[in-house]
């Protein structure tokens, strides 16, 4: 059998959703169903005195839930602040208060316009710089809701004595997913079990949050995940909240309840990429060799806890960037906000703390008058380094090799040794970036979760996977069936991958942190192997065939089903009291290097060349996994240039697609994708890595650095509007005249 | 949201151009509302975004006018070319008549959406909507096309500059239907400039966008005069603008003779940006200034 593994096979899932006959939660329906619609607070922060029903309304037929209909209102996460629908308080703009269902659509857009929230405003904290101040305080005395410190060496005092001392400030703003399908979820009762179907990346997140509220076991919560329209962390945690709305509704209606949301509801109320500052100051050697490192990093937590600790330590963890450095001292914490909770978002917090880093060796790039090219390689990690946390980077360190492939590919030391191109009222110029992404939980991590995966030969030759971790659209369901056909030495064809229910599938852990091709492709890999090996030792034990021992094996309920649980490497090591140890079982590797050319007079930027170079480990499926790159990369530039989350008084002003700008294919530069392939010992098919974070990273400041290489503008903040351009040329001083 | 009304609406689709003045007529003299639908990507998207009519509230007739030839088509008239109104954009980009003698026209229909909406929108809903960011009436009114509008008691020509009379509103009674616009098209090859700033490179509202055509009297050499200029700017004020300032700097004196200040304090005058969501209103200046500055060099560049 020809292997499958590095091939780029057609996509299992592409037929039905080109031709349109996926089923997607909106298309779903069963008999009886009303359909559910949200009340949400209009004001950032303020006691909830009661929710008002307007008595000339016909309320015949309108379901009705409020907190005081919720058994246990918390939506389980990290912590248990957050309420299923606001009590006694609201904390932000948007925050669930109550819920209405009814049978028409429109009468139930009337019902909820009848329904009013009686709030008294409180003063509410809105940015970053509010909550720190802590005039008003909305969390614990000083708004933080987590901290983190990570020492290495000297730490902070390594900085005396260092040649150059460089210092900087970096921000970043909000950023919404966008997923093509908004959140939505189908939920009904039978008996006392709770069932939802929908839009989601975790189905057992979502089993845990329903257990909690409705006080029910394992066996008394059926989550099943629907044809998903993407997700990019969006759909990580915050389907939790929809599927107990809808099942809330359901249970005091006594019918099945759909609940999706319009594009607007989901902009204004769903998770966001946490806003952050971060301010980093340097030593080093006047050759440019990096000395010591020390960044106090914020994060904007938002109104809930949620995810916000787990997302701000992988922004403490990647703050150095792929740089060797013998003093380490960062400090993180994360604030909470009246804005709705930020939460998952492709990259985790690491997109924010290499935006400031890369941003900031340019900086020192600046002063000491060096490429920037020069700089990075000098300092960038090698194998046998260690970093920030102590970990001794063993093997699979593809930092240098990505730096040489894209920089040579682009021929960035040309166009940047030519200096900017300006052509009339236009300049070019180049810039680059490198990264690093931990694949898999940080830490612990995977050694708590236990990830889980079962495969089953059936009859006829079949097999089939059983995992919770979900494609998204990302390819899961292509790339683990092309991971089980060769361990188990059948054509992709013979392979099942079945839908991802928690009556069905064990629990795999999440679809998050660039852990399913690595982690659970490897559990994949691993049960597919030893049935394998059972079919070999039935064959021979037997004396028939292979496929006269599938079948026999398969006929025998005992021998027909392999699950197997995550085994962490041996010897990986972490302290979770110091932030010391192996953070990450290996890292992914990247190198970015953008062109732009920049309007001198309206300060558009276009992005006219992009070369990344990824080392992922190995490649099971090149074209997904450069589909991922080009994507991840495109949503990167969407951050740097356009997408740029407007608000009022705690409220977003462009919750539509119209004015929050994503790019089009029209925006997307040609791309060179070059995968490197540094093999990981312990990865599925032959050493993959993760690759679907990683390409969020380098985007944002290679871009920049190409505007202050066309422009001369140095810009540490993100988006990089035009408008941002036009003030800092100081052309706006001028007066709007002739520039 | 309420888009869960649309299938409440009483609809109508009139056969002919008779019929549809004829309704439009009888409706108006009760004092009923009736909506002209010919692409929808207007109407459908405020339906979408205004909230619930109210159970008693009477909804309006709707009226399809999107199939109606008399509405469809581009053809010479004399000097000038006549484009009946609901002809869509797409049909404007690949109109032979149109790339060949309004290439402004054909660059904007191009640059309007992207081609699902150039597929549906029309010339007639872009300038009855009348957004100040309506880039069809940034083009037509460089072009200074003027408007041809129908009712049961005949037929009236309105000139595009007359045509609005502030934000989102317009001269036409509600018994009248745009049926055409009429354009005398610049010489074949005169200089033209359609630049669109917009937030990206598709399926942007611009935050300024310039339409610019002249025709240019070189005889003289380097006192080479402007015969003809025309300019529509649009997301600069509460509608499309025409810059009449600008127009009569440029008209007749020689193109060498007016410099970027004049021309500066020229646009400045014709328009009244805002900051908002897209942009700000000192952006909005400078780059008014610079594309109008930037469509004087090219006339002045040598060709
Ligand atoms: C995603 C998207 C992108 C867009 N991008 C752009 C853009 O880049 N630039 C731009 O300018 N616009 C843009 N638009 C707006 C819209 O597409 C245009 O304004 C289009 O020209 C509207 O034409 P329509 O035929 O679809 O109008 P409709 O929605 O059918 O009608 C709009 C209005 O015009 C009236 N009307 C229709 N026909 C007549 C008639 N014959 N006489 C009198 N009144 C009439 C209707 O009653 C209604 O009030 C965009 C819209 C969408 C949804």
């Amino acid at each position: 059998m020809a292997p499958v593994v590095g091939q780029a096979v057609p996509r299992v899932d592409g037929p039905a959703k080109a031709s349109g006959s996926a089923r997607y939660v909106d298309d779903l329906t069963r008999p009886g169903m009303l359909f559910g619609a949200t009340l949400r607070s209009p004001v950032p922060r303020g006691r909830l005195l009661g929710v008002d029903r307007d008595p000339s309304f016909d309320w015949s037929g309108v379901t009705v839930v409020t907190a005081a209909d919720v058994p246990v209102n918390v939506v389980a996460t990290i912590e248990r602040d957050q309420p299923v629908l606001a009590a006694g308080e609201v904390r932000h703009v948007a925050e669930p208060i109550a819920l209405v269902a009814c049978e028409d659509r429109l009468r139930l857009e009337r019902a909820l316009a009848h329904l009013t929230p009686r709030i008294e405003p409180l003063p509410a904290v809105l940015t970053i710089g509010e909550a720190l101040e802590a005039r008003t305080a909305i969390h614990g005395a000083d708004n933080v809701m987590k901290r983190y410190a990570i020492t290495k060496g000297r730490g902070r005092d390594g900085l005396t004595g260092c040649e150059v001392v460089v210092t900087g400030r970096y921000e970043t703003g909000a950023q919404e997913h966008v997923y093509i399908e908004p959140q939505g979820m189908l939920a009904w009762w039978e008996g006392d079990d709770a069932h939802v179907v929908g839009s989601l990346q975790c189905p057992y997140y979502v089993q845990k949050g329903i257990k909690t509220v409705f006080g029910l076991a394992d066996d008394g919560v059926d989550v099943t995940q629907a044809t998903t329209g993407g997700g990019f962390g969006g759909k990580e945690e915050y389907p939790t909240v929809v599927a107990l709305h809808a099942l809330l509704l359901a249970r005091k209606s006594g019918r099945p309840v759909k609940l999706v949301y319009g594009r607007k509801e989901d902009v204004e109320a769903t998770t966001k990429r946490h806003p952050s500052v971060v301010e980093i100051t340097t030593g080093c050697d006047r050759d440019g060799t990096f000395r010591a490192f020390a960044a106090r990093v914020v994060f904007d937590g938002g109104a809930y806890v949620t995810l916000t600790p787990v997302v701000l330590s992988r922004g403490a963890l990647h703050a150095t960037g792929p740089y060797r450095w013998d003093d380490v001292s960062v400090e993180a914490l994360a604030v909470a906000t009246n804005t709705p909770p930020n939460g998952a978002f492709r990259g985790f917090g690491a997109p924010q703390t290499q935006w400031a880093v890369e941003r900031h060796v340019d900086r020192i790039a600046r002063t000491l008058d060096l490429d920037p090219l020069d700089l990075r390689l000098r300092n960038l990690l090698r194998s046998g380094d260690t970093t920030a946390t102590g970990q001794l980077l063993a093997e699979s360190v593809g930092a240098q090799r990505c730096a040489d492939e894209a920089t040579w590919a682009s021929g960035y030391r040309n166009r940047r040794g030519a200096g900017p191109v300006v052509a009339g009222r236009t300049a070019r110029g180049v810039g680059v970036a490198c990264f690093w992404h931990g694949a898999g939980f940080t830490g612990s991590g995977e050694r708590y979760l236990k990830g889980r995966v079962a495969v089953d030969l059936l009859p006829g030759g079949q097999a089939r996977i059983r995992t919770a971790s979900t494609d998204i659209g990302q390819g899961t369901e292509t790339v683990f069936r092309q991971i089980a056909a060769d361990a188990l030495g059948v054509p992709m064809a013979s392979v099942d991958f079945a839908i991802p229910s928690t009556r069905v599938v064990p629990d795999s852990g999440p679809t998050v942190a660039s852990r399913t091709v690595m982690v659970v492709g490897s559990i994949v890999e691993a049960a597919a192997r030893e049935l394998a090996e059972r079919v070999g030792r039935e064959a021979e034990r037997s004396g028939s065939t292979r496929a006269e021992a599938h079948e026999r094996l398969a006929g025998t309920p005992a021998l027909a089903t392999c699950e197997k649980q995550y085994e962490p490497p041996p010897g990986l090591a972490w302290d979770d009291a110091t932030y010391t140890g192996d953070a990450y079982p290996v890292f992914g590797w990247g190198c970015d290097v953008a062109e732009v050319e920049v309007d001198l007079d309206t300060f558009e930027t276009k992005v006219t060349g992009f070369w990344t170079a990824v080392d992922v480990g190995r490649a099971i499926h090149p074209v997904l996994c450069a589909g991922q790159v080009e994507g991840g990369t495109l949503q990167a530039i969407g951050w740097a240039l356009t997408e740029k989350l407007v608000t009022r008084g705690g409220k977003v002003l462009n919750p539509r697609m119209t004015d929050y700008i994503v790019p089009t294919s029209l925006d997307a530069p040609p791309f060179t994708t070059l995968l490197v392939e540094e093999p990981y010992s312990r990865g599925p098919g032959g050493g993959a890595k993760g690759v679907g974070e990683l390409p969020m990273d380098g985007g944002a400041p290679a871009i920049a650095a190409a505007v202050e290489h066309a422009t001369s503008l140095v810009l540490d903040r993100l988006p990089l509007l035009p408008e941002d351009l036009f003030e800092a040329s100081g052309a706006a001083r001028s007066g709007g005249g002739p520039a | 949201m309420s888009l869960h009304a649309l299938a409440d609406h009483p609809f109508a689709a009139p056969r002919s151009l008779a019929e549809a003045c004829a309704l439009l007529a009888e409706r108006a003299a009760r004092g009923e509302r009736t909506v002209l639908l010919a692409g929808g990507t207007d109407w459908i998207v405020e339906q979408h975004l205004a909230p619930a009519p109210a159970a008693d509230a009477p909804l309006p007739l709707v009226a399809d006018v999107s199939r109606l030839a008399e509405l469809r088509g581009v053809a010479e008239r004399g000097d000038a070319i006549r484009i009946g109104a609901g002809t869509t954009f797409l049909e404007l980009r690949r109109d032979p008549l149109v790339t060949a003698r309004l290439p402004l026209l054909a660059a904007a229909a191009r640059d309007v959406g992207a081609i699902q909406i150039q597929a549906r929108g029309t010339l007639a809903g872009n300038l009855a909507t009348g957004s100040p960011a309506a880039d069809g009436v940034a083009a037509l009114g460089a072009l200074d096309a003027v408007l041809e509008l129908a009712s049961v008691r005949g037929t009236r020509r309105v000139p595009i500059a007359a045509f609005y009379t502030g934000y989102r509103r317009n001269v036409l009674l509600p018994d009248e239907l745009i049926a055409a616009v009429e354009v005398v098209p610049p010489a074949p090859g005169s200089p033209f400039a359609w630049r669109k700033v917009g937030t990206r490179q598709a399926q942007a509202i611009s935050k300024v966008a310039l339409a610019a055509v002249a025709e240019l009297d070189r005889s003289e050499g380097p006192g080479a005069r402007l015969t003809r200029l025309g300019l529509g700017m649009a997301s600069v004020a509460p509608t499309v603008v025409f810059l009449p300032e600008v127009r009569a700097l440029g008209l007749g004196r020689p193109l060498a003779s007016i410099d970027d200040e004049a021309l500066a304090a020229a646009t400045l005058a014709g328009i009244s940006p805002i900051d908002d969501v897209r942009s700000t209103a000192s952006y909005r200046r400078h780059v008014a200034v610079a594309l109008v500055r930037r469509f004087f060099e090219s006339l002045r560049a040598p060709s």
